[in-house]
Order: structure tokens, then C-alpha cells, then sequence
């Protein structure tokens, strides 16, 4: 299968790029290091996490009258609503609305539901300009790339790579000083603002009560997309809504703290409608486009608590295998556990997408971040256990599986099994690691050292110490 | 058709789902605590602390001429000839027209709207200071909150690299939930009546996104000075 391939193939690609591999490990431990001391500075954190699972499971259980309710409130206040039951709608309403407002230059602030609809490709190939403003999105649109991380999705370039790119196309003089980078960054891009005429954001929550729409940022590319073009579309995935303002005072800080450790975000834009009348500035129209794509089903199946996610990315940060090989590797929009589960849901098209749950060490790092506690690793047991039974397994693990079931129910064959291994241990491994296990377990080593076994086993081990303590008793 | 098509969609996935969710919807109350980190005593000394860790700058002053004498310096300092600023009564500094008559500073109204629009915004933009008040300001967090509207410009905390905000002592609420419950209180349900936008606005603007190292002003204002005013 070349699909099959093609995904070990990014892996091992990733495994090998040692810029990659730096910027990786510089930037998730850090996100690591932030939220943890965020969570230990709040007095009840578990309390402020278990109360925004119960915020969002109300709001998805109720998911049938809030929507209309939000629409209506969106309505009353000037604004259309879009309902799109899949990518192709949602692009075609906003490709008409643009031809038919005579635009001709956008700026867009991070959105993950309009990668997901592969939004940009089709307004560049209606003939618009699309900027991406968020300094990590345009520095990947510069570079011609898709973004690795919810957060930060430049986390994979070095500083030398970005200099490099603002060079090549904004005339930047050759520096690696990062505060001229970003000044350089702030005057191409506010042109671009201000010569807009439509700005296309994302939507962290939509709050049905208030009509209102809320979008949380630290640059401040939303406020300006949001604000300065005439027009502004809102991309909003259905299940992203919560039930009253007064929810945000439970969803605002556990975002903020499992995302990137602050408190709460810099910019935090509550956006109900246009402008009204007195008003000196803001969009004269606000367009909300309601974004199902497959998520009224997802509901109604066994990955329907998948759709609590608030997008924070604390379960990309936390997980081995991201922080091993990125989010390129999972070749989705969505990367990282939360990507594993969502993407054979949402892009099941996606030749690799049933391959994305094995990326996993069901180690529980995820879900023990998770500000909404999705549990993650069940999920992704859930979606192996799919796989299997739709036939999509690769043979090598079928004989692996079936030789680890009988190993385990048969203890001779377990001892003898280890005491052979620890045999060849001894022969071949180097510094405690084999670097390549024979074949067919290659495959396994191809991507992983495999930790060699240690000169005694556990149960051996325990036999002798409990022969030593009845000695020394 | 899709509104029915997606509605239709959603009420036969609940009727599997739906009583499950319910059942976690109900562990918890929603109601958001008040704060969320431990009281402290001093409501303006643990405000300005926070501002002051997210790289912003904060003032304690106890009366208006200190407050005017700190504006007056930063108009020196960014050599400002107009600001992009809030209608001067709704800041509400006592002397404030006066101090900007006397530096030769007419603020200029945002006024972007219609036709003219994107000659307005380029007008605006070399402009080197934003001067607005707030709504409402939260001391755990360092937080400002802005209720835009008639008067009260979005631009006004937003486009020019240095925005000052004026904050008085009785503006200062302990944590978020209290600031959500208060403008309910406040306004009702007509919160987004005359207004479009509330910012809350958490330090000055920022990005890591080059190697994760911290920089300020990529956007938004990379200065933010904030004077509370006390007594
Ligand atoms: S699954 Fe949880 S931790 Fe991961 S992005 Fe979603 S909310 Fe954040």
C-alpha cells in the first residue's frame, strides 16, 4: 500500500531533520514548563477543568436548540449566518459573497476549520489575495508549508530559516535579531490590513445566549481582521458553542492556561454583528458560517466526546510521539492525539487516516492535560479496534499480536520467549538500545530504538528477592 | 436546506448520545468562581504586579494631575501631534482636554466607515498613541476590559504602538467571573445593544512564534501603560 508507506515515510523524514527535532524540543517543553507552573499557580484547577467538561457536555447535549438560538441572536443583531453542512458550502458561500462584494484582498487570522475545508486554496483559485496574519501561519504561507501545532504552527522553523524567508520576500536586511524580524513582520503585514477588504477569522466559542462570538489571540491579527476590513466571515465548527456569557468565565482561563500558561489570553474579542450606527469603526457586515462537516454524526457515535475539544493543544505538547516527530508527520490539518481521533472522522478520505491512532504510546500523558478531560487514549483503542475490523491492519502486526496473545496466555513460552531475547540482548545491542531488530520487527526499529532487555527478567528478579528477604528475616 | 439537513442531523445523533452528555453536564454547576486565585488585600498593588510580569506598565497614582503628568510624558516621548483616542469625556480624566489643548493635540475621531474608508485607515496609521479608558479591570489577571461603542473605538486600543489606559480604583474587580456578572448586572441582556465588540485586553501584544522566544508588539501595541488612578 504506497499510502502506508508514505506515512512511515514522513515519520522517518522527521526523525531525521535535526533543525526540526531542536525546534520541537525547544518549543514543547516550554509550553510543557508554562502551563504547568500556570495550573500549579491556580488555587483549584481541577475544579475550573471538571466544571468546563460539564460547560461544554450541556452545550453539545443541547447542541439542537443552542445553534438556532445563536443564529437567531447573530441575526437580531445585523449578521448572516451560513449553514454549511460540509467544506464545499461553506467555501462556495464565501467565494460568492466575495465576488459579489467586489473584493479583491483578504486577510485572514487562524482558523483550523478553514484549513480543514482547504479554504485559502479555493479563493486563491477564484482569484483572491489571501494573507494569513498570524505571524506563524504567514511565515508557513511564505514558506509555503501547512501549519504542525494548533499553537504555534511555525514551531518546526528556526530562526534562521524564518530570516531567510523575510529576505527572500519582504527585502529584509540579513539578521537573525528576532525584534527586527518582528518589526519587519508588523509593517508588511499592516499594509495588508489596511488594504483589505475582507478578514476571515476562526471562532473559539460561539455564545448562544449573547449572539456573540469569541475569539482569543495574542498578537492582535484578529482584532485587526476583525476591524479594519469592511466585511468580516466568521468560520465556526458547529460543535465550538457554549450556552451563556457567563460560561466564558469557566472556558476563557482553562484555555488560556492549558494553551500557552497565561492567565488569560492577550486579546480576547467578544464580536456580536457589525458595526451599529454610531459606532466609528469595525465590519459593516459580519457573515457567521456554521461548519458541520460530518459533526452532527460524529455526535451521534462513539467518538462524540471528542467534540467537547476546545482546540487548546495541550495534548499535542504533552504527547512522546509529537514531540518526537511534529505535526507534519500526521500529514492532517489536525496533529497530536486530539488530530488522531478527529481526523479519520473528519478526513476519512485521507489515505493515511486510519494509521494516525497507531501514533500513540497510550501512555495517558494527553488526557491527563486535557482541560475538557477527553479521554484520549480510549478513543484511539476505539479507533484500532475500527481499523482491525475494517481489514486495515498491516499483516506484520496481525503476527505480532498474535504472538503477543500467545506469549502472554502461555507463561513457558513467556520465560522462554524473554531468556532467549535477553541472550541476543547481550550479543547485539549497543549502549543498552538496538538500533535495528531483525526482520520483520525492522519495521518497528526503523523509527524507535528498541530498549534492550535487561540480563534479568522481572519475574526472576522477584523470585530472587523474595528468596533473599525469607533469608534475611 | 442545510440548516434542516444539519438540525435533523444533530436531534438523531442526541437521541443516542444525549443522555450520557446530560449526565456530565450535571456533575458540576457552571457558575464561574468569582476569581479564581487565592484573595489578596490589595486590589491595585496585585493588578499592577500582574501588568507588570506581562511586560506592561503600570502606574499608581492618587490623583489626576499625577495621572496628567504621566500622559504628558509619554506624548513628549512618542513626539505625538494627535492621538487615536475615546471620546475625552468618556475616559473621564478631570484636565485631561485641557493637558491635550495646551500640547496642540486635536484627537482624531476613527471615522472609518463607507467610501473613504481605507484613505481614513492610512491616515490614522502613522498616528503614535491610543488613549482609551475601560469598562471594567480585573487585578488577578492584569486585564483590561473594553466595551466598545458610539465614542469608544476599537482602534483606540489597537493601532498606534503605544496605548495608554486610564483606570480608576472603583474600575477594579478581583476575577473574571466577577467582571461577566457585573456587566450583566450592568446592561442586562443588552450588552451588544449599542456596541458590537468587548475586548479584554491582557498585557501588550505578543508572539512566540519565532522560536518561541517572547516578543513584543507584532500586532497590537507593544507598549501598554496603564495609570490607575486612586482616591
Ligand atoms: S483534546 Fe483536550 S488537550 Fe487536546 S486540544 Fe482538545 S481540549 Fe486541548
Amino acid at each position: 500500500m504506497p499510502q502506508t508507506i508514505a506515512f512511515y515515510d514522513r515519520v522517518d523524514h522527521a526523525l531525521h531533520d535535526s533543525s526540526l527535532q531542536t525546534a520541537l524540543h525547544r518549543a514543547t517543553s516550554r509550553f510543557i514548563g508554562n502551563r504547568a507552573s500556570a495550573i500549579s499557580a491556580l488555587g483549584d484547577a481541577d475544579r475550573l477543568r471538571d466544571q468546563a467538561r460539564a460547560i461544554r457536555a450541556h452545550a453539545l447535549a443541547h447542541l439542537d436548540e443552542l445553534l438556532p438560538q445563536l443564529a437567531a441572536n447573530v441575526e437580531a443583531r445585523g449578521g448572516h449566518v451560513c449553514w454549511a453542512s460540509d467544506g464545499e458550502e461553506a467555501r462556495q458561500y464565501i467565494i460568492e459573497l466575495a465576488h459579489a462584494r467586489g473584493v479583491r484582498s483578504i486577510v485572514k487570522s487562524k482558523s483550523m476549520a478553514s484549513e480543514e475545508i482547504h479554504l485559502n486554496e479555493a479563493l486563491e483559485a477564484a482569484g483572491f489575495e489571501v494573507i494569513e496574519t498570524d505571524l506563524g501561519e504567514y511565515i508557513i504561507q511564505l514558506a509555503g508549508e501547512t501549519p504542525s501545532h494548533i499553537i504555534a504552527p511555525a514551531i518546526h522553523k528556526t530562526r534562521e530559516q524564518v530570516s531567510e524567508l523575510f529576505q527572500q520576500h519582504l527585502g529584509m536586511p540579513p539578521t537573525t535579531e528576532v525584534p527586527l524580524m518582528i518589526r519587519t513582520a508588523r509593517q508588511a503585514l499592516r499594509q495588508r490590513f489596511l488594504q483589505a477588504d475582507m478578514g476571515i477569522s476562526g471562532v473559539n466559542f460561539g455564545v448562544a445566549d449573547s449572539g456573540a462570538i469569541v475569539i482569543v489571540e495574542n498578537e492582535g491579527n484578529a482584532r485587526l481582521s476583525t476591524t479594519v476590513p469592511r466585511i468580516h466571515v466568521a468560520i465556526m465548527g458547529i460543535e465550538r458553542i457554549v450556552a451563556r456569557l457567563a460560561d466564558l468565565g469557566v472556558m476563557l482561563q482553562v484555555l488560556a492556561r492549558s494553551a500557552t500558561g497565561q492567565k488569560l489570553s492577550v486579546y480576547t474579542s467578544l464580536i456580536s454583528g457589525p458595526a451599529r450606527p454610531g459606532e466609528e469603526d469595525g465590519p459593516e457586515e459580519f457573515h457567521l458560517v456554521l461548519l458541520d462537516n460530518g459533526r452532527s454524526q460524529i455526535l451521534g457515535g462513539q467518538y462524540a466526546e471528542s467534540l467537547l475539544c476546545i482546540r487548546c493543544g495541550a495534548c499535542l505538547n504533552a504527547c512522546p510521539v509529537y514531540q518526537a516527530i511534529g505535526g507534519h508527520a500526521y500529514g492532517s490539518v489536525y496533529s497530536g492525539p486530539i488530530g488522531a481521533i478527529l481526523t479519520p472522522l473528519l478526513q476519512p478520505d485521507l489515505p493515511d487516516a486510519h494509521l494516525l491512532p497507531q501514533a500513540s504510546s497510550l501512555c495517558g500523558a494527553c488526557q491527563e492535560v486535557c482541560p475538557v478531560r477527553i479521554a484520549i487514549p480510549d478513543m484511539l483503542l476505539r479507533h484500532r479496534a475500527d481499523a482491525v475490523k475494517a481489514g486495515k491492519v498491516n499483516p506484520v502486526e496481525k503476527v505480532a499480536i498474535a504472538g503477543y496473545t500467545l506469549t502472554m496466555t502461555h507463561p513457558a513460552i513467556y520465560n522462554a520467549g524473554g531468556k532467549a531475547g535477553r541472550f541476543f540482548s547481550r550479543i547485539l545491542a549497543r549502549k543498552g538500545h538496538f538500533r535495528r531488530l531483525p526482520p520483520p520487527l525492522h519495521l518497528w526499529t526503523k523509527q524507535r530504538d528498541f530498549p534492550a532487555l535487561p540480563p534479568k527478567s522481572f519475574r526472576e528478579l522477584w523470585a530472587e528477592r523474595k528468596n533473599q528477604r525469607r533469608s534475611s528475616s | 436546506m442545510s440548516r434542516e439537513q444539519i438540525l435533523a442531523h444533530l436531534r438523531t445523533s442526541l437521541t443516542a448520545n444525549r443522555p450520557w452528555l446530560q449526565a456530565e453536564a450535571e456533575r458540576m454547576p457552571h457558575e464561574p468562581p468569582p476569581f479564581a486565585l487565592p484573595a489578596q488585600d490589595d486590589l491595585v498593588g496585585q493588578f499592577v504586579a500582574e501588568l507588570v510580569k506581562l511586560e506592561g506598565k503600570a502606574y499608581r497614582v492618587v490623583s489626576a494631575d499625577e495621572a496628567l503628568a504621566i500622559i504628558d510624558r509619554l506624548i513628549e516621548e512618542t513626539q505625538a501631534t494627535s492621538v487615536i483616542g475615546w471620546d475625552l469625556d468618556q475616559i473621564g480624566l478631570p484636565g485631561l482636554p485641557e493637558l491635550l489643548a495646551a500640547r496642540g493635540i486635536t484627537p482624531a475621531k476613527a471615522d472609518v466607515r463607507g467610501e473613504g474608508r481605507k484613505a481614513r485607515l492610512q491616515a490614522l496609521e502613522p498616528i503614535p498613541l491610543c488613549l482609551s479608558g475601560v469598562e471594567l479591570a480585573i487585578a488577578e489577571s492584569g486585564t483590561l476590559l473594553l466595551r466598545h461603542g458610539p465614542g469608544k473605538p476599537r482602534l483606540a486600543s489597537l493601532l498606534a504602538p503605544c496605548h495608554i489606559a486610564i483606570v480608576f480604583h472603583s474600575q477594579l474587580v478581583r476575577g473574571l467571573g466577577e467582571a461577566l456578572a457585573l456587566l450583566t448586572q450592568r446592561y442586562g441582556d443588552n450588552i451588544f445593544g449599542p456596541t458590537s465588540n468587548l475586548t479584554f485586553i491582557t498585557g501588550p501584544s505578543r508572539t512566540a512564534d519565532i522560536e518561541m522566544t517572547l516578543s513584543l508588539g507584532i500586532h497590537g501595541p507593544p507598549q501598554l501603560h496603564v495609570i490607575v488612578v486612586e482616591g
